[in-house]
């Protein structure tokens, strides 16, 4: 009882969070025909867009863990063909005996409490939670080509982040090709992201290489449907040498457009990875946890203003 | 053309599906206030056009539009020119556009009929609409080169200048043999 009226209150804590940082940029919001694929689809030349996005990553090996995040952001277009972005990023976590590494989990007791986070002084502890303000972030696009007047749309794109669970420097090439009347759109993004978690007392420093692709197809006028792909890559620092992680993610997506506001929401599922560094990185039953979950669910809305 | 007043525009509202309430479609001008723009004094019927499978490869390879033509949004003068109506494919909803071609089988104007998006209204503007008229059938109509693009509305611009292109390709294959 005392346990349930602890997570009412959790989730109390993180609406008042979101709907803070909602009202801080005065409640408007843009559009993402994808979960995680990022699409060249830019602000025109001086306007405004409004997106909050709010991503569940949900169960590891055992027990439980809820990780929430939130970004809320603001897009600009510079020029037709340069957004920039500012946003304002928060979390609500929650952990419990969801590791079952013995490497991981010292004096022998297993499952023990962990995951992107949990800090290395809770892992013995039955349960582990946290929210608030995580930090922010800018990002600049650049269109080099635009997908519906040529073959391949690419772009190029950068986000640094600095925040309480980590500091990162995100850069993707974005690739996109439209095709049956730009009703059926093909993106993929190349990810080069460094990143140094600082939840944990030590700070760790990780690479990240990734490659998102999806698909979508309008099937009627306002609505799309599609997939999407996630080919995920882990190394150990700032080099490419010594890789601790590879996952592959894939589910189903689907788009609501008007003129006034869109709304996507997109779900994928982990369907394997693989571990090079027990105690560094955690695997189990053929998946990889630490940042990441058995499902990732996600839901952004957006509204030019 | 030019935009007299808004009394050319009338909003319809219907209840949606979607979650979050209405969806308003802007109808900015009548095809019969279309002919008497384009075409003032002269008498047209709707015709119902049988178009050879043929015709239709032909549209669309010229143009490159896959969106189905609806071949009953025809009308033809007593002075031989024509009128089509036709939709092409929007960001988010469909463009309703009309194309009247004079009795010579040249552009005598297009009107954009309805359009729901966020942004490129600029493509009901008279200066943009204006590149087209006095086209014939038998010249190119190629976006970006004949049609100007309009930056932060190139899908609605692209959409529409293919959309008139399948249209001429209409004309000159079929309509002016009827």
């Amino acid at each position: 009882m005392h346990q349930q009226k602890l997570k009412v209150k959790k989730w109390i804590q993180y609406g008042i969070c979101i709907g803070v940082s909602m009202l801080s940029f005065g409640a408007h919001a843009g559009e993402g025909y994808f979960g995680w694929v990022y699409g060249l689809d830019l602000q025109p030349q001086g306007k405004w867009e409004f997106e909050q996005r709010l991503q569940l990553t949900r169960g590891q090996a055992s027990g439980s863990y809820d990780l929430w995040q939130g970004r809320t952001e603001i897009e600009y277009g510079l020029t037709n063909n340069f957004q920039i972005a500012g946003y304002l990023n928060s979390y609500s976590m929650s952990a419990a005996r969801n590791y079952t590494n013995q490497d991981f989990c010292d004096q022998g007791r297993s499952p023990c409490t962990g995951g992107y986070g949990v800090p290395g002084s809770a892992n013995l502890n039955d349960s582990y939670s946290k929210n608030g303000i995580d930090g922010v972030s800018i990002e600049g696009i650049w269109r080099i080509t635009n997908p519906v007047t040529s073959p391949i749309g690419v772009g190029l794109y950068i986000e640094p982040t600095i925040g309480y669970l980590k500091n990162a420097l995100e850069t993707r090439i974005i690739l996109q090709s439209n095709f049956i009347d730009d009703r059926l759109i093909l993106a993929g993004n190349l990810v080069y992201e460094v990143e140094k978690l600082k939840f944990d007392e030590e700070p760790i420093e990780e690479t990240v290489i990734d490659f998102v692709g999806g698909i979508t197809y309008r099937i009627i006028p306002n609505l799309n449907i599609g997939l999407e792909y996630r080919f995920h890559n882990d190394f150990d620092g700032y080099t490419l040498s010594r890789q601790t992680q590879r996952a592959h993610f894939w589910g189903p997506n689907i788009h609501y457009a008007t003129k006034d506001w869109w709304v996507t929401a997109a779900m994928r599922t982990q369907i394997g990875g693989k571990c090079w560094d027990p105690g560094t990185a955690e695997c189990s039953d053929g998946k990889v946890w630490d940042s990441h979950g058995r499902n990732e669910y996600i839901v952004k809305f957006g509204m030019p203003f | 053309m030019q935009w007299k007043s808004a009394s050319y525009i009338a909003v319809v509202c219907v209840a949606s599906q979607a979650p979050m309430g209405l969806v308003c479609a802007k109808k900015y001008i009548s095809i019969d206030e279309v002919k008497q723009v384009m075409f003032s004094g002269e008498v047209f019927t709707q015709i119902e056009v049988d178009i050879p499978v043929k015709v239709r490869e032909q549209m669309r390879k010229e143009s490159g539009v896959r969106y189905a033509f609806n071949q009953k949004m025809i009308w033809k003068s007593t002075r031989g020119s024509w009128l089509i109506t036709d939709e092409v494919v929007g960001k988010h909803e469909m463009i309703t556009y009309a194309l009247g071609i004079n009795a010579a089988g040249q552009i005598q104007g297009v009107e954009i009929l309805e359009y729901n998006e966020t942004y490129g209204d600029e493509i009901r503007e008279k200066k943009w609409l204006q590149q087209f008229k006095g086209k014939h059938a038998n010249e190119p109509l190629r976006f970006n080169e004949d049609i100007k693009n309009i930056s932060g509305a190139t899908l609605s611009s692209k959409h529409v200048t293919n959309g008139v292109q399948r249209l001429m390709v209409l004309y000159r294959e079929h309509l002016s043999k009827v």
